[in-house]
Parts: structure tokens; sequence; C-alpha cells
């Protein structure tokens, strides 16, 4: 009986065990990055089409 | 999870911020592109050289190929997307550096209301919307510009200048605090890529003296559409926060730490 307490008890502890907050935090501004470089950088013709002038007013180099 | 939540909330945050964009563009910024891409598509007739294909929408005719949104209901709605994930983007950069102060000696008990919402609207608005449009301006089209490598890199040296350059003068220790206001300075006394020549190159003086009025409009309405995202960014990540570190704490968790933790 205690041993099946103990197997539990580790268990919830490896599926509620989560990253460091410094390397969530971290994976945040990465996803942040991305998502700004495929709305403001990627230079390709229909994402620049599409996103032209969101680029143009909100300042991101354009064309 | 905080990763789980701060997405979630950068969504919420991200897509009402740019819905405010969006309308606000729709009034003053807009216009002024479509106006001067009016002298865009008469200077191509003008030279006969237009492909009529291209010609259906418009604009960058000669450089873009491709697919493009069709003008009117379709156009907007790909630059309302676009404004929403852009403000995505920030949100989500902007929480995790709201959040990261809650570990140093400024931000432990601060409260994130709406005054701490209006200081991170401003401190995002300076980092990623004025120190780069003080090197690069906003652009019309048709308007002569340096090549956009160029121009992307500079961006992104501004960027993190200025944000290295605020977090220096808010956090670092005093020997190293007199740094700070050389990093703001740096990208612009290095300057940004400018070509040589005339603004708007292959027009008549006539359309090049309207163009450069519109270029100055253009200027002040994509400020004053960009302070009105960043006042919503700001407020409504700061409401994001504070309800993040209300919930970390109900759950008995300290939302100052750095080290692993148990989820909520």
């Amino acid at each position: 009986m205690k041993e099946q307490t103990t197997t539990l008890n580790q268990e919830s502890l490896q599926t509620t065990w989560s990253l460091p907050k410094t390397v969530q935090i971290i994976g945040v501004i990465l996803l942040g990055s991305v998502i700004l470089y495929g709305t403001g950088f990627v230079n390709i013709a229909a994402v620049h089409n599409a996103t032209h002038d969101a680029r143009h007013s909100q300042g991101f180099p354009c064309h | 999870m905080l990763f789980r939540q701060i997405v979630f909330y950068a969504l919420l945050v991200g897509i009402l911020s740019g819905a405010v964009l969006t309308i606000v563009q729709t009034f003053q910024v807009i216009p002024i592109i479509l106006a001067a891409e009016q002298y865009e598509g008469a200077a191509a007739e003008a030279e006969e050289t237009m492909i009529p294909a291209l010609h259906a929408h418009g604009h960058h005719a000669t450089e873009e190929d491709g697919w493009a949104p069709t003008d009117g209901m379709q156009r907007t709605a790909f630059t309302a997307i676009a404004n929403m994930l852009t403000a995505i983007g920030f949100a989500l950069i902007l929480m995790a550096v709201m959040i990261t102060t809650r570990g140093t000696s400024w931000g432990r008990n601060l409260k994130f209301g709406w005054k701490q919402g209006l200081l991170w609207g401003a401190t995002g608005y300076a980092v990623f919307w004025l120190a780069p449009a003080i090197g690069l301006p906003p652009e019309i089209p048709l308007q002569a510009a340096a090549p956009l490598e160029h121009r992307q890199i500079w961006w992104l040296f501004a960027v993190l200048c200025t944000a290295g350059g605020l977090t220096g003068l808010a956090l670092a220790p005093s020997p190293w605090r007199w740094m700070a206001p050389a990093l703001l300075v740096v990208p612009h006394i290095i300057g940004a890529p400018h070509p040589a020549g005339a603004m708007f190159p292959d027009q008549t003086p006539d359309v090049s003296a309207s163009l450069e009025q519109l270029a100055q409009q253009f200027i002040g309405a994509a400020a004053i559409a960009n302070v009105a995202l960043w006042l919503a960014l700001g407020l409504t990540s700061a409401w994001a926060v504070q309800r993040m570190i209300t919930s970390m704490k109900q759950a008995g968790l300290s939302d100052t730490d750095t080290k692993p933790g148990y989820s909520a």
C-alpha cells in the first residue's frame, strides 16, 4: 500500500514538473521574435504584399 | 505553466491591440498609402510599361510579383491580421520582460495597474517605434530607400541598443549606468542607411512635391497610430500580468524566483 502511494506521487511529480522560469521566459521572447520576424521582416513577395500596409505604418523597413 | 499563461494572454492582448491599431489606421494611415499609390499607378501608366496582370493590385508591380490581396475588404483584412500578429509578438516580448522585472529589486513588489501600463506602453513605443523611426521614418510607397537588408539590420540594431540602454538606465549599478545613455545614441551616431539623391526619383517636380507632402503627413499619422497601439498594448499587458501574478500567488507559487517549480 505504501509502495503504491510512493509510485503515484512520483508519477504526479513527473507530469507536473515544469521548466525553470528563466527558460520559459526565454521561450516566450523567442516565440515573440519569430512572429515579429514573420510579420515585419520576411522578404517573400506574398508575405510582403499581405503585410504591406501594416509594415509601412509600424515603421518596419519595407521593399 | 508560465509559458502557456503568457501565450494565452498575449493572444488576447495582441488581438485587441491590433484591432485598435487597425481602426485608427483606417482613418489616417491607410488613406495616405492609397493616395501615394495613385501616383504609382499614374507614373506606370505614363511609361506604358505596366503589365496588366500586375496592375490589378497596383503597388510595387515592378519589384514584387506573386500573390497579393485585392484592394478593398481583402486587403483590409490582411492588414488587420498582420497588425494583430505583430501586436501578439510585441505582447509576448513585453509581458516576458514585465514578469522578469519581478525578479529585480526595482519590480519586486510592484503592482501592475494603469500607471505601470502607461509606463510599459511608453517604453515599448520608444524601443520599437520611436528609436527606429528617428533614423528610418516610416515611408510611403515610391519613396527611394537604401537596400532592404541594410535598413532591416539598422532597425534591429536601433531596437536592441534602445532596449539595452533603457534597461541600463533603470537597473544597472552606478558604475555602469553612465554607459546606458551612450547605448541609446550609438545607432543614431552610426546613422541609418539612406540613399543619395532625390526622395522620389523618376517623378516630375510637381508630383515629387505632392509626394513629399504626403510623406510628411504619413510620418505624423503613423506616429499617432502607433501611440494608440502601444497605449492598448501597455494597458492590457499590465492587466494581464497582474492577473498572472495573482493566480500564481493563489496557487502558492512565488512569482519572483527563477528556480524550477511545479506548474499551477
